[in-house]
């Protein structure tokens, strides 16, 4: 577990080397969230989008990259609504431990 | 006046990559049109066909990959982007390398290209 | 015709952002509509109200004033690049744990959505800088 102040005031991780599943585990818990297999199976695809972009997705580009890499049934925004209520991509990126969004895309 | 039907937006990259933060703002421009889902079209001109070289390592500057940033446009829907063939030539490179898919235009297509959208953003 | 206008010069480089003013007057003076002024990478220092020029020159920072108090024109920084150039307004100085605001409040800090919308609204868009 990190201590409160390894997250800013929006819940994003400060130091994103500091990043690790059971990390993953407790930013989810403080968004009321349980993950799943389904919830991992995207976050590794976030991590996979980051190291392969060098930048975390806007929603439409998560909702392509899964139609392209786990099929259509989830390259879908409903599907990913699901999993992270809200804003997936942004609730997603946060909670894969991918650097805070710079702008409002 | 001649005036497109879909109201397309051109960006137009004139900076190569890393001298300043003007290439990351036109980028940034192209991704914020696709999210917002408005039609739009890249043309890559003089210098800024240095942002399609192959092979960047701005890791070593304490930079972010812009090359690697390019290669997502696809996904944000971005399909129609177009580099300038004489500037490609002058710098000897390969736009088949390019981290994205571009079509090369020649100066006077570069010129129709513009004369065919009302707004330009250049950068 | 409804025009939106795209700044990225700073005030204390060139003439640029001076022209894009004077642009924008020129605009309003003939007639035409401004739908929106979009500051965009280091253009967001027009927006600083902590910046000083010498006396005898061309205040740039009235002339943006002037067209939002007279004419309500729309002024809108990108947060990006306001956040780097360190023009805060309160609330993005609370958020990121800074002593002070920077920006004169006839302008706004808002994302690129503004610039697209502004794009997408108008009939032209004119970019001053870059």
């Amino acid at each position: 577990m990190l201590p409160a102040d390894a997250f800013d005031r929006e819940g994003f991780l400060r130091r994103l080397d500091s990043w690790s599943p059971e990390v993953a585990e407790q930013i989810a818990a403080r968004e009321q969230l349980t993950l799943t297999d389904a919830h991992w199976e995207i976050i590794a695809l976030l991590r996979e989008y980051y190291r392969e972009f060098d930048s975390s997705p806007a929603m439409r580009p998560l909702v392509r990259y899964c139609a392209l890499k786990l099929g259509s049934d989830k390259g879908r925004s409903i599907y990913l609504m699901t999993l992270f209520p809200g804003s997936p991509a942004k609730l997603g990126s946060k909670i894969a431990g991918l650097p805070k969004p710079a702008n409002c895309l | 006046m001649q005036t497109t039907a879909n109201n397309s937006a051109l960006v137009i990259i004139r900076q190569p990559p890393y001298s300043g933060s003007l290439a990351r703002a036109g980028i940034d421009t192209a991704l914020a049109h696709a999210a917002f889902e408005r039609p739009l079209e890249v043309l890559f001109m003089g210098d800024g066909v240095l942002q399609l070289l192959p092979d960047q390592a701005p890791e070593s500057l304490g930079r972010k990959s812009l090359a690697r940033l390019l290669a997502s446009l696809p996904l944000y829907g971005i399909e129609q982007v177009y580099a300038d063939a004489e500037a490609a030539t002058r710098y000897r490179l390969d736009l088949a390398r390019a981290p994205l898919a571009v079509v090369p235009l020649t100066a006077s297509a570069m010129g129709d290209l513009l004369r065919a959208h009302d707004n330009l953003l250049g950068f | 015709m409804n025009y939106a206008l795209l700044v990225m010069s700073s005030p204390a480089s060139g003439a640029c952002a001076g022209t894009a003013a004077r642009f924008a007057r020129a605009l309003l003076d003939a007639g035409h509509h401004i739908q929106r002024v979009f500051f965009m990478d280091e253009g967001v220092n027009c927006a600083s109200t902590l910046a000083v020029f010498p006396q005898d020159e061309s205040a740039p920072l009235q002339a943006w004033v002037e067209l939002a108090e007279q004419h309500r024109i729309e002024l809108v920084l990108c947060v990006t690049s306001a956040l780097r150039y360190g023009i805060l307004d309160d609330g993005e100085a609370r958020r990121h744990e800074r002593p002070a605001a920077s920006i004169h409040p006839s302008f706004t800090i808002s994302g690129l959505g503004q610039l697209v919308d502004a794009v997408a609204g108008s009939d032209r868009l004119v970019t001053f800088g870059g």
